[in-house]
């Protein structure tokens, strides 16, 4: 997917160097500023001052729940354990998102040298990072640049000569949307089946293996170098108060120019619009945050692409994709799709999540299919309001919005399909059909 | 367990040790805090969940998937709990208790998630705990149990089964509407099994084998007496129903009768043509009388005592059971005409074996549509009457005895459906001459799902006749409550005012049942409330709190209605084994039972088409405990307001949806699976890979498909299972279980025998063992092996057992005088008696000269 020209006056942190398309030399990015950050934490800051900056930074975590990725960090460095660890997401679980790939072959030095400071900064000496394994180029290029920083010195076995042991490894991980959840990542790692643990503990107490680990994004991580080398104060100038600094979107569907660009948290929706040139067509909403996202209407586009303000709207950051809807899109067709991949994607171990998520997606196919029961919209939130709240990982938690976002949003054409099996959209077809032949 | 250990003080034996092995250990010098879980201040250790320091507690949180030898897993979402200060609740299993932590367990919150997720376990859940059949039975007979019994020709054990919940299986095979058979899912193949007829057998054969001088089988062991005397009155089937099991629970009791024998309703309302009175009424009450429990006839409740006297006379609990014989009146204009009769006091006379006087030639109309109406009808016919017409205000499927009406008919009734009496007509000397009826149309469903008539104006006529039987239902007499009775009381609608669950009445020790408190109804129903009060009352004379007892009944009835969606497609087809009855014309002069028993052959062969559908699993599953706890599944026993025998469903299913439909998998030898029956607990797989170590079983599949399964849903012959039972042990409903296995003798060929002695150490029973020669000796096994889940205990027993025997043997042999060298003759004993520890009680086996006794 292509990368957006950045609008004016927007910072560029994760896509700010030149890209090293075809360059993965040590050199060469170190010309464009690679691995400074690192030398400098590594003769001046130490651990504690990484971890201030990266705290004092306000730097949430970008896999989508917004941890304050300092706070975890101090809580993996004082935990116990025999070994800590230090694990990057790059699996990019949500298959409709490119954005992570798209950063990982552009900088891949800036992930490698993320992760290693945040292995230096907890204390572990060993860290993976973990990659799709269809992105190809991205492996490649993530494990030369490994490669070449271990050749240097610049990791390794006493790492610039500081006595320090700071271990790389990228491994390629094939697998489902759930490696979105960190704990669903790790027992993968173990070769375990791909189903999350109740938290607390926390990964940052007890991860893989066992031992205490960080498990951020890739882009988390890309972001680290930056805020270690130009402070932490420049990174809070970024951006929204609460959440500084930027944030990878990618921007699909009816918009003239889609695309992947760099945006500062806070910015309005509009304005992301915008830079993809705008809605082609007549804009009916945004499916901000990816499948299991929120449905934010035309008529709120002033919200802000910030973490309190989306959760606000019933969406999420979620994967960073947005996905924009003109009106030949139908809300209800389209929640049901969501919610019945999510379903597919379930690893199956909650009864909420197996039964429940499954459940939900039938009654919005008995919206779609013009056959609902009497009490299915009352039956929609009450069964929402019992899989949230008996959720245990994220998947669960975020099931729901595409439904109840929908449903809040777009009443309207809700109640045409439940109450008058009719889709405006022209979508749902057997509607008409099922309508006569249901009663 | 423990009570089959003998009672040691000393050291721990070997089975106490392995007892406390199961269960987790925690430092006692681990710091202690306090946390508020309810409103109480619990301690807890450092380390403990929450659902641990509830637990220890003795609060109960419920749980599906957490097994207490391992960490909490998370995946039932049961054990979710408050806690002050965060935004969604936790899961107990998974969550550490911290000093000052405030938990609740039970807000409405919390109720209403676990009951969604039950809810959503239901709506995939396609299985089913009792049988409709059972379901539906107003007594919750073990029906497939009975003909399982019936089909080896165990007639003495059908009819104990039976006898478990009514004691009368020939009685109700006579009478019972058998609302079973409607529901039978051997319907699905071709026809219902029939189910009556089937008891009926085993009931006669059992009165056979009783006139030969046999006793009746008893359901329970009989308890030692109590010493509590119990007055039951009535006679009929509720109160011979709770004296019956009034006296087995070891009560002194007697039993009050108005009339001048035994019986009730059973004897005075329903015709000698369907129940025989001396051949099975009066043998079928001798195995209550056995029991120890008399009778007083000619005594009626405000006519001969109050309940004063009785209690005066020291009777520490009173059963009101006396049934409804006011019979309603229509309330229509000419009704006191004379030869208009009371359809009970015709059958009285007719059931004495006595000619109702002048009925023969007589034109009669029967109105209503029950029992009594029908039994009016046929015995008009029997006695003679020129025209019998049958009337009855709604359509003849609506009525209650529909099943009985077609016999009816062809005894030459005349059926009018759907029409009401307006008024009576009489002659100068106010004798009827004819009843005049109104049509009626059928309205909107009522409360009891028939259709209301509705009058049809204009639609008037006449049906001339000489008597007029009124059959229109009754109620009770209630006149005793006048006198000596004070604190007990009648309802708005003049019933007699019992708690529908502890039968209590407004006065201690006072119970009442049966039709007295509900209105008439049928046999098999007045049998269920007769036992139902039974327990009541047993547990009231134990001192028991009635509102506990109320929780207990409810759950030992309970009425769970699951999916039932199983295609009977590979089912040979083999149809009803039907009665046969005599021919119209020779049955409507006759009192003689009209219906021709079944041949031991059908009897046998008609239980042979029960398909069985019961859980193994339903005393001991988690999951239907829990349902019934949250109201998912329970029909309640709050009485309906169309009869109040019949249950209200709470809440029916809100999720039913798509759903599995799995293969049962019994090729293993010892455990058998049922994976429609899953939860997806997690337990088995965790407990098989981290406790045995075989790891057979995992989750598999994603989504809404995920199963906990073997790979590939492989037989567990081809997996590493060492068939230890643990899964079984472990799984919280019936989705694995210890197969009922029933071995008969095995052959030795003991011209290939090497003499290896692998069959001697490896039985887990010590079926084998070296003989005196060192040879094998086998022995057969006839009786059921008992499960898997009792091999533990067993395996205990026998090693303590075992080792005092052999103690025992040589202090015998010493005392006789035999010097023996207990060093070299003792079986090695394991490592807590003084010995190697295998805990096997068989010693090294191999060497010769070991002299086993016998």
């Amino acid at each position: 997917m292509e990368l957006l020209e950045r609008p004016r006056g927007w910072p560029g942190v994760l896509l700010g160097r030149p890209a090293s398309d075809g360059e993965t030399g040590l050199e060469a990015a170190e010309r464009a500023g690679a691995w400074r950050a690192w030398r400098t934490a590594l003769r001046e800051h130490g651990p504690e001052g990484v971890i201030r900056t990266v705290e004092a930074s306000g730097l949430r975590g970008r896999g989508g729940a917004g941890f304050p990725t300092g706070a975890k960090w101090r809580a993996c460095r004082e935990a116990d354990g025999r070994g800590r660890y230090v694990v990057a997401n790059g699996v990019e679980a949500d298959p409709s998102a490119q954005l992570d790939r798209a950063l990982m072959e552009r900088d891949p030095h800036a992930v490698v040298e993320g992760t290693a400071l945040a292995a230096y900064a907890v204390g572990a000496g060993e860290a993976i990072i973990c990659v799709r394994a269809g992105y190809v180029r991205a492996f490649e290029r993530l494990s030369a640049a490994v490669r070449a920083a271990e050749e240097a010195g610049l990791i390794g076995a006493n790492a610039l000569g500081s006595g320090v042991d700071v271990h790389l490894d990228v491994r390629a991980v094939s697998g489902s949307f759930m490696l979105g959840e960190e704990t669903v990542l790790l027992r993968s790692l173990e070769g375990k089946r791909a189903q999350p643990d109740q938290r607390p503990p926390y990964p940052a107490q007890r991860g893989l293996w066992g031992e205490p680990t960080v498990v951020n994004n890739v882009e988390t991580l890309a972001a680290v170098p930056w805020i270690v080398e130009r402070g932490a104060e420049a990174y809070g100038r970024i951006g929204a108060k609460q959440a500084p600094g930027t944030t990878l979107v990618q921007l699909t569907g009816a918009v003239r120019h889609p695309g992947i660009l760099e945006v500062p948290l806070g910015t309005r929706l509009e304005a992301v619009v915008d830079a993809g040139g705008g809605g082609a067509g007549r804009l009916k909403a945004l499916l901000v945050g990816g499948p299991s996202g929120g449905f934010v209407p035309a008529d709120a586009l002033e919200t802000r692409f910030a973490f309190g303000a989306l959760a606000e709207a019933g969406a999420i950051m979620g994967s960073g994709t947005i996905l924009a809807l003109d009106e030949r899109a139908c809300i209800v067709d389209l929640a049901t799709l969501m919610t019945r991949f999510l379903a597919t994607e379930a690893c199956g171990k909650t009864i909420p999540c197996r039964i429940g998520t499954k459940r939900l997606a039938e009654i919005g196919e008995r919206f779609t299919g013009g056959r609902p029961r009497p009490r299915d919209p009352e039956l929609l939130g009450d069964l929402a309001a019992d899989v949230r709240d008996g959720a245990l990982c994220a998947l669960e938690l975020t099931a729901i919005n595409p439904l109840v976002s929908g449903m809040r949003y777009f009443e309207q054409e809700f109640e045409d399909h439940i109450l008058r099996s009719a889709c405006p959209a022209g979508v749902c077809r057997p509607l008409r059909v099922a309508a006569g032949a249901a009663h | 367990m423990t009570d089959l250990l003998p009672q040691e003080a000393a050291a721990p034996s070997l089975a106490e040790r392995l007892l406390e092995t199961q269960a987790p250990q925690r430092p006692l010098s681990a710091p202690t805090f306090t946390v508020e879980v309810d409103g109480r201040q619990l301690t807890g250790h450092a380390g403990q969940t929450i659902l641990e320091v509830c637990r220890d507690a003795g609060i109960e949180v419920p749980t599906l998937c957490y097994e207490p030898k391992l960490p909490g897993f998370g995946a039932c979402r049961m054990c979710v709990v408050e806690v002050e200060g965060e935004d969604r609740p936790p899961i107990s299993c998974s969550r550490d208790a911290e000093p000052g932590m405030v938990v609740r367990t039970q807000t409405p919150r919390l109720r209403q998630i676990r009951k969604t997720n039950l809810e959503l376990i239901f709506s995939d859940h396609n299985a089913y705990c009792l049988p409709p059949c059972q379901n539906k039975c107003p007594s919750h007979i073990d029906i497939p149990g009975f003909l399982k019994a019936n089909t080896e020709g165990d007639w003495a054990e059908s009819a104990r089964i039976f006898k478990r919940t009514i004691p009368f299986p020939s009685i109700l095979g006579r009478v019972c509407p058998a609302p079973c058979e409607e529901h039978c899912r051997r319907d699905e193949v071709e026809e219902a099994i029939a189910i009556r007829d089937s008891h009926r057998y085993a009931g006669d054969q059992v009165l056979k084998l009783q006139a030969e001088g046999t006793r009746a089988p008893v359901p329970f062991e009989i308890q030692p007496p109590t010493g509590k005397r119990v007055a039951v009155i009535g006679s009929g089937p509720t109160g011979m129903s709770t004296a019956y099991y009034l006296a087995i629970a070891g009560h002194d009791v007697t039993v009050f009768e108005r009339d001048p024998a035994a019986g009730g309703m059973l004897r005075y309302g329903i015709p000698q043509y369907r129940l025989p009175k001396v051949e099975i009424l009066e043998a079928e009450y001798q195995a209550v009388w056995d029991l120890g429990v008399k009778l007083v006839v000619n005594a009626a409740l405000g006519r001969d005592f109050t309940l004063d006297d009785l209690q005066n006379q020291g009777y520490d609990s009173v059963c009101i059971a006396i049934g409804c014989y006011d019979t309603n009146r229509l309330g229509i204009p000419g009704e006191d005409a004379e030869k208009v009769l009371d359809g009970l006091e015709y059958l009285r006379v007719a059931t004495l074996g006595l000619r109702y006087p002048g009925h023969e030639g007589k034109r009669v109309v029967v109105i209503g549509g029950g029992f009594t109406s029908m039994d009016c009808t046929r015995t008009s016919i029997r006695q003679g009457a020129r025209q019998v017409t049958l009337v009855y205000r709604r359509d003849m499927k609506d009525m209650p005895a529909a099943n009985e009406v077609h016999e009816a008919i062809e005894e030459g009734a005349v059926g009018i459906f759907q029409a009401a009496p307006t008024r009576v007509l009489a002659d100068e000397r106010n004798r009827v001459t004819g009843v005049e009826f109104q049509r009626m149309r059928l309205g909107e469903p009522d409360a009891s799902g028939r259709r209301r008539p509705e009058p049809m104006p204009g639609t008037e006529f006449v049906i001339e006749c000489d008597r007029v039987l009124l059959a229109i239902g009754q109620g009770p007499d209630l006149s005793w409550l006048e006198r000596g009775s004070s604190g007990v009381e009648a309802t708005k609608n003049r019933r007699l005012k019992a708690d529908a669950v502890t039968f209590a009445t407004g006065r201690p020790g006072v119970f009442g049942t049966g039709d007295v408190r509900v209105g008439s109804a049928t046999v098999v129903q007045a049998n269920a409330e007769g036992r139902r009060a039974a327990y009541a009352i047993d547990a009231y004379l134990q001192g028991q709190d009635l509102e506990q007892i109320r929780t207990r009944q409810t759950l030992a009835e309970p009425q769970p209605e699951f999916l039932s969606i199983v295609p009977f497609t590979g089912e040979v087809k083999e149809p009803r084994y039907r009665l046969k009855a005599m021919a119209p014309e020779v049955r409507n002069t006759s009192y003689v039972e009209y219906e021709i028993p079944y041949s031991q052959t059908e009897a046998m062969a008609e239980s042979k088409r029960c398909l069985q559908c019961t859980c193994e699993a339903i005393g001991y599953c988690d999951l239907r405990r829990q349902g019934i706890e949250y109201g998912t599944v329970l029909k309640t026993l709050e009485p309906q307001q169309s009869g109040a025998f019949s249950f209200r469903s709470v809440l029916e299913n809100r999720f039913t949806g798509e759903n599995h439909d799995y293969i049962r998998d019994d090729s293993h030898a010892f455990i058998l699976r049922e994976p429609s029956r899953c939860i997806d607990c997690g337990r088995c797989a965790q407990v098989c890979k981290e406790i045995v170590g075989a790891a057979c079983y995992d989750f598999m599949r994603t989504g809404f498909d995920t199963l906990v399964t073997t790979p590939l849903d492989m037989s567990l012959n081809t997996t590493p299972c060492v068939s230890c039972g643990r899964c079984a042990e472990t799984c919280p409903t019936g989705a694995l279980m210890p197969k009922p296995r029933v071995l008969e003798k095995y052959d030795v060929d003991e011209s290939r025998c090497i003499l290896c002695g692998i069959c001697v150490d490896a039985c887990p029973y010590d079926a084998l063992r070296c003989g005196p020669d060192f040879e094998l000796s086998h022995e057969s096994r006839a009786e059921p092996m008992i499960d898997l889940m009792a091999i533990s205990a067993i395996d205990r027993d026998t090693e303590i057992s075992y080792v005092e025997r052999e103690r025992d043997w040589l202090a015998r042999a010493e005392a006789s005088g035999r010097r023996l060298d207990p060093a070299k003759l003792l079986p090695v004993l394991p490592a807590g008696l003084g010995g190697d520890g295998r805990g096997n009680g068989h010693g090294p086996g191999g060497a010769g000269g070991h002299v086993r006794p016998r």
